[in-house]
């Protein structure tokens, strides 16, 4: 009986012994590397944000050992692994973890709307050339739909599906008048989208907002990519093809050659997609430079003891 | 009389007609049934085995043998590489299902012998229920507790001891999500089996002088070993196939043989299930082989055991 209590308790001392967090980071210990899959927009958008464009779509130039999580998967990893380091999209971040700045600029909505947070990506809208379009309430339900764009209206839908949108001051009711054919009846009318599919998620809302106060006119969706945005509204060999688009969406700025015979108000930006580093809150990393970010995804910097000096 | 003999021979020839339009009937549903199996194998092996004979768009076809034995699930770029290999998943898939049988295997054995033997009858019968609605669980339900409460209990436990673990994520915590979801199919299956042992073969050992203890191992589980092997077919069958819930807690694996039971991993299921609804073309494709390899495992494994299991022989039990 004495020997049963004496195991007993050593059994429950030692439990209580390990239980004790410890309070220092030890910055001797590996880092763990979470990213998401090779589908995804976010991880195409950090990557080309920390000038490390040939890991965006292949996972053979990381580090070995990484963990491939979604977007919440990556947020509940950080909550429970002390050396793990991570991103998400700026709209999912919350103080369960601590949201790194990025070349000495805190990641807030502020920041990036005046431009000072550099890991982000520009949503950018093209058009077809004026008179181009299959017919004229085509062209303007599509230029009615670019105003709307700008409206406080399409902000909110667009702040609630993840993206950053710009700021406005217009509502849609003080601008519709503008534009009459939204009034009518379009159920006969189609408008086809086109472009990055990082965006579809974004102009899917926005069209289904849009459509219903627009006269109910057909949303074609077909998103394929950035570089079909230009291709299929204004590029010759393609425009008039089948694939052909009304607008195109783009989650990265328009090359010089993609500028070429679009006009100023052919092309615009809708939002800001930013992208935050995440660590634990016991990390005591603050802030971490682009070239910080290549070397931990890369495998140069392996353990915490590369980027924290004590 | 003659009267009687011709309703007779009507009723005859009316019953006759009935009989032959049912076994046509009831032939042409077990034929239904039956066909899919076909239909699914073929839809898959067609599909599966375009990547290694067609040019995939320009990307070139995939090396057959490659693919089986190398260690990076794709080199190169995403859509535009053709490189993919599994060897590395094949060996991962199969350490894991042997793991996780190696830990539920005798947990659940042992409890069906409790339930069965020794048990009181209406404890009995309460943990019996509780088996089978353990059983029924979805898988998913099975992957959010692994993700929630698994992850951090494996970070937990192997900073205790010093090592450290990629946030739970690892070959750990899939083998024990995995253990705990065949626990009740091995149990509730060996349960039957244990219980449909002869008595006469339990009276005669106790009588020659065996222990209640030495009777139930020696007599009743070697008696329904042929019960009991059945049930780990299952119970791997639904381990190999397990895709939702191996998925939140692998950590998914790209590259490199690891027998490290704390590293990430990939089995052969995850890497079908992940990025699938947003690719295409060859990425989607290859997938449909990776199906092929992981139905001729599943097959493999059936074939083995089930000769395993008719070596090991039967005892007659009724």
């Amino acid at each position: 009986m004495k020997k049963l209590m004496l195991y007993v308790v050593l059994a429950f001392v030692l439990t209580l012994a390990a239980c004790t967090t410890e309070e220092e980071f030890n910055t001797d210990s590996s880092i763990t590397v979470y990213t998401r899959d090779t589908t995804s927009g976010t991880r195409a958008g950090f990557m080309a944000g920390i000038g490390f464009a040939e890991a965006e779509t292949s996972d053979s130039v990381l580090v070995e050992g990484f963990v491939i999580k979604d977007n919440t998967g990556i947020m509940t990893a950080m909550t429970t692994d002390e050396f793990g380091i991570g991103y998400v999209s700026l709209s999912s971040v919350n103080n369960t973890i601590k949201g790194l700045s990025f070349d000495g600029v805190a990641p807030t909505v502020a920041n990036v709307i005046n431009d000072t947070y550099g890991l982000k990506r520009p949503f950018m809208w093209m058009t077809r050339d004026a008179g181009d379009y299959p017919s004229t309430q085509v062209e303007q339900l599509v230029n009615a739909f670019v105003a709307f764009l700008g409206t406080t209206d399409a902000g909110d839908i667009i702040d609630n599906n993840g993206a950053i949108a710009l700021p406005s001051s217009v509502t849609w009711d003080s601008i519709k008048a503008n534009y009459p054919i939204t009034a009518l009846d379009n159920s006969a009318v189609t408008v086809r989208f086109g472009g990055s599919d990082s965006i579809q998620k974004v102009a899917q809302a926005l069209t289904q907002a849009f459509t219903a106060k627009a006269g109910n006119f057909v949303a074609e969706h077909d998103h394929t990519g950035s570089g079909d945005a230009y291709k299929r509204t204004n590029d010759a060999a393609v425009k008039d093809t089948s694939v052909g688009k009304d607008v195109g969406f783009a989650s990265r700025y328009f090359k010089d050659s993609e500028k070429v015979g679009v006009e100023t108000t052919q092309m615009g930006q809708l939002a800001w997609d930013a992208i935050v580093a995440i660590v634990h809150l016991n990390n005591p990393l603050e802030n971490v430079t682009a070239e910080d970010l290549k070397k931990i995804y890369e495998g140069t910097f392996m353990k915490w003891s590369d980027l924290i000096s004590e | 009389m003659q009267h009687v003999t011709l309703i007779k021979k009507t009723k005859f020839q009316k019953n006759a007609v009935v009989d032959q339009f049912v076994k046509a009937l009831l032939f042409s549903f077990a034929l239904l049934a039956s066909s899919f199996i076909f239909i699914v194998a073929g839809v898959i092996l067609v599909k599966g085995v375009t990547p290694f004979f067609s040019d995939n768009n320009g990307l070139g076809s995939v090396n057959f043998f490659k693919f089986l034995t190398g260690n990076t699930w794709l080199i190169g770029e995403s859509f535009h590489s053709n490189l993919y290999s599994i060897g590395f998943i094949i060996v991962s898939t199969m350490f894991i299902a042997f793991l996780s049988l190696f830990l539920s295997f005798p947990i659940g054995v042992l409890t069906a012998l409790f339930i069965a033997k020794i048990a009181p009858k209406k404890l009995a019968e309460l943990l019996r229920t509780v088996i089978e609605i353990l059983a029924s669980i979805p898988s998913i339900i099975y992957g959010l507790f692994g993700a929630g409460i698994v992850l951090k209990i494996v970070y937990d436990l192997s900073a205790m001891f010093g090592y450290q673990s990629k946030g739970g994520n690892s070959i750990l915590s899939s083998v024990i999500v995995l253990a705990i979801m065949t626990i009740p199919t091995i149990a509730s299956i060996s349960e039957v089996a244990i219980r449909s042992v002869d008595k006469t073969l339990e009276h005669g050992s106790l009588a020659l002088g065996a222990s209640k203890m030495q009777t139930n191992f020696k007599v009743v589980l070697a008696a329904a070993k042929s019960g009991i092997f059945t049930s780990a077919i299952l119970g791997i069958g639904r381990v190999l196939g397990e895709a939702t819930a191996v998925s939140l807690v692998a950590g998914g694996r790209r590259s490199g043989y690891s027998f490290n039971i704390l590293d990430t991993t990939s089995t052969l299921t995850t890497i079908m299930l992940e990025g699938m609804k947003e690719t295409t073309g060859l990425d989607y494709d290859i997938r449909f082989s990776v199906g092929i390899i992981l139905m001729v495992v599943i097959l493999l494994t059936n074939l083995i055991l089930n000769a395993v299991k008719r070596r090991v022989g039967n005892v007659n039990v009724k």
